[in-house]
């Protein structure tokens, strides 16, 4: 067990399998369409560019760009209401399409700052929540 | 195709009997805030609910018309969020022009300040989510998501970063509407009587207003209230056989881009570019004819997003709308939530049941009855667009109203 006290992603093996799978090892995959060719996120069993169900996953390069974010100053789950002002964030992915998540190691009282880093560099970091699940967080390239 | 513009008419509109915080010890109900504003309404156009024919509300009709004994011919619950009531009118349009049926109501209750009192506060994490929806792995809880801010913001951010707008500029939004809100009594926020936040604020109140979710303060975000609110509907032909006035339905749309937010593409732009042409479309009218907006207001970042999908402002430049008090009251620019809207007046969790009520109530030249408006809220507009949006920024309905000539 870890001391992991946030509310922990609930991965459904049949469309996000190899996500997680990939998420122990610290590779961030993604699903892509072997049709189109396009990635799409969320995980769906089909494309929802050109609904072929020809699907396949690979490894990302865990990097995007920091679309938009915000400070969250109060939550009531527990976990995040502990936490103290958080940063949630979109991240647009070098390989396509938007993943949404928390922006770690930022300063939360100089919002300005965060805002004056959009469309700056961004990469992946997993954090073990329990033995199945690791989840993905996101910190701003130095 | 037939062009379903003006083929039915909005003949009333009413509240449920109070609205607003905490309304007794035991608080309200769902059913209460429903029904009281549906016998409002049939009593303010002389109608009884046994002749109604269609019956929509966001997911209750069943219950509503088990209550009232109504047998409907048309059941439509769709329950889509905020914007669901404007979805209604156009569903009921379209079912008055086909031939379906000639009277429909539109209600809402939701006793959303209750509920919080009674149940605690919301407790985030899955709730229960799809395994197969984003919510359940990908957004929301695991990531810090809670309630509606969180959202919004990101929407606001990224506003203020591709167009240049300022927290000055959002904020004078939430400034017009508590001065709108000063004309009407029955708004939660009318005057430091009624709430120590209350009417008139400035600019200056809404940036030193607690931080919610920045770029969010406080005062950039809804109330959360208890209301009911009703609207009946009917066909042409019966537009002028009631006690009330008509205001015509010239032009509906509604649409949706993505339910999560982790699926919109652009966080400055709703699905009201589409639901606002259609409505344009049908009503063979465009933006600049518009004289009064009843935009859905869940925060000051809904506003400005919206007017400019609407064709109201430029993208980026909604600001042109309210700079300087200019849609506030005795404002030179077009008045925009003339009730003081869900920032001022009254927001249950979804409000856009209030924009009807509203638009009908200036279109019929009864916005101040001095119980739900006072001296200077009443306008000379014969034109307004009504927008709702529901969910995260998801789903738009929007009305084209012309008051009867």
């Amino acid at each position: 067990m870890t001391d992991y006290n946030k509310p922990i992603p609930d991965p459904d093996p049949y469309t996000s399998g190899p996500f997680w799978e990939g998420a122990k090892e610290g590779k961030l995959m993604l699903p892509r369409c072997e049709d189109c060719n396009r990635v799409h996120w969320y995980p769906r069993i089909l494309c929802p560019f050109c609904y072929s169900r020809s699907i396949s996953w690979f490894e990302a390069s865990g990097e995007g760009t920091l679309y938009s974010f915000a400070v969250q100053q109060r939550a009531f789950a527990p976990g995040w209401a502990e936490e103290g002002p958080y940063v949630t964030c979109f991240i647009d992915l070098n390989e396509g399409d938007r993943m949404f998540g928390v922006l770690l190691d930022v300063d939360v009282s100089k919002p300005e700052d965060i805002f004056a880093k959009i469309g700056s560099k961004v990469s992946i970091e997993f954090v073990k929540a329990n033995d199945d699940v690791h989840v993905p967080y996101w910190k701003l390239a130095s | 195709m037939t062009n379903p513009s003006m083929a039915a008419a909005i003949v009333g509109a009413a509240e449920s009997d109070e609205i607003g915080f905490a309304l007794s010890e035991k608080g309200t109900t769902n059913t209460q805030l429903h029904i009281e504003a549906i016998n409002n309404v049939c009593k303010q156009v002389g109608i009884s609910p046994r002749e109604i024919e269609g019956v929509f509300s966001a997911g209750f009709t069943p219950q509503i018309a088990e209550y009232l004994h109504i047998r409907p011919k048309y059941i439509d619950g769709t329950a889509v969020g905020g914007s669901s009531f404007e979805l209604h009118v156009h569903h009921a349009l379209a079912a008055i022009a086909a031939g379906v049926i000639d009277v429909a109501l539109v209600s809402h209750g939701e006793s959303g300040r209750s509920a919080r009192k009674n149940q605690g506060r919301g407790t985030g994490g899955r709730g229960g989510a799809d395994p197969w929806a984003p919510g359940a792995a990908f957004s929301g809880g695991p990531y810090g998501g809670w309630g509606a801010p969180f959202n919004y913001a990101h929407a606001m951010t990224r506003h203020l970063h591709q167009w240049g707008s300022t927290k000055e500029d959002f904020a004078q939004i939430a400034v017009s509407a508590r001065d709108w809100a000063t004309l009407n009594p029955r708004a939660v926020m009318h005057s430091k009587e009624t709430d120590p936040n209350g009417g008139p604020i400035t600019i200056q109140d809404v940036l030193d207003s607690r931080l919610i979710s920045w770029p969010l303060n406080l005062l950039d975000v809804c109330l959360v209230t208890d209301h009911g609110g009703a609207v009946l509907i009917v066909s042409a032909e019966k537009a002028h056989s009631f006690k009330t006035q008509p205001v015509w339905i010239a032009g509906a749309g509604e649409s949706m881009g993505h339910w999560d937010m982790l699926e919109m593409d652009d966080l400055t732009l709703t699905s009201a570019v589409n639901s606002g042409k259609t409505a344009y479309q049908m009503a063979g009218m465009g933006p600049g004819e518009m004289e009064l907006g009843m935009i859905y207001d869940s925060f000051t970042v809904t506003v400005g997003i919206t007017v400019e999908a609407l064709g109201l402002a430029p993208r980026g430049g909604f600001m042109e709308l309210f700079e300087g008090g200019k849609s506030g009251p005795g404002g030179s620019g077009m008045p925009i939530n003339t009730n003081g809207g869900g920032l001022s007046f009254s927001h249950s969790g979804m409000y856009g049941m209030m924009l009807l009520v509203e638009a009908y109530r200036q279109l019929s030249g009864t916005a101040e009855d001095g119980v739900h408006g006072i001296a200077g809220k009443q306008t000379s507009a014969q034109t307004a667009i009504v927008n709702g949006t529901g969910g995260s920024l998801s789903t738009t309905g929007t009305l084209v109203l012309v008051a009867d000539q």
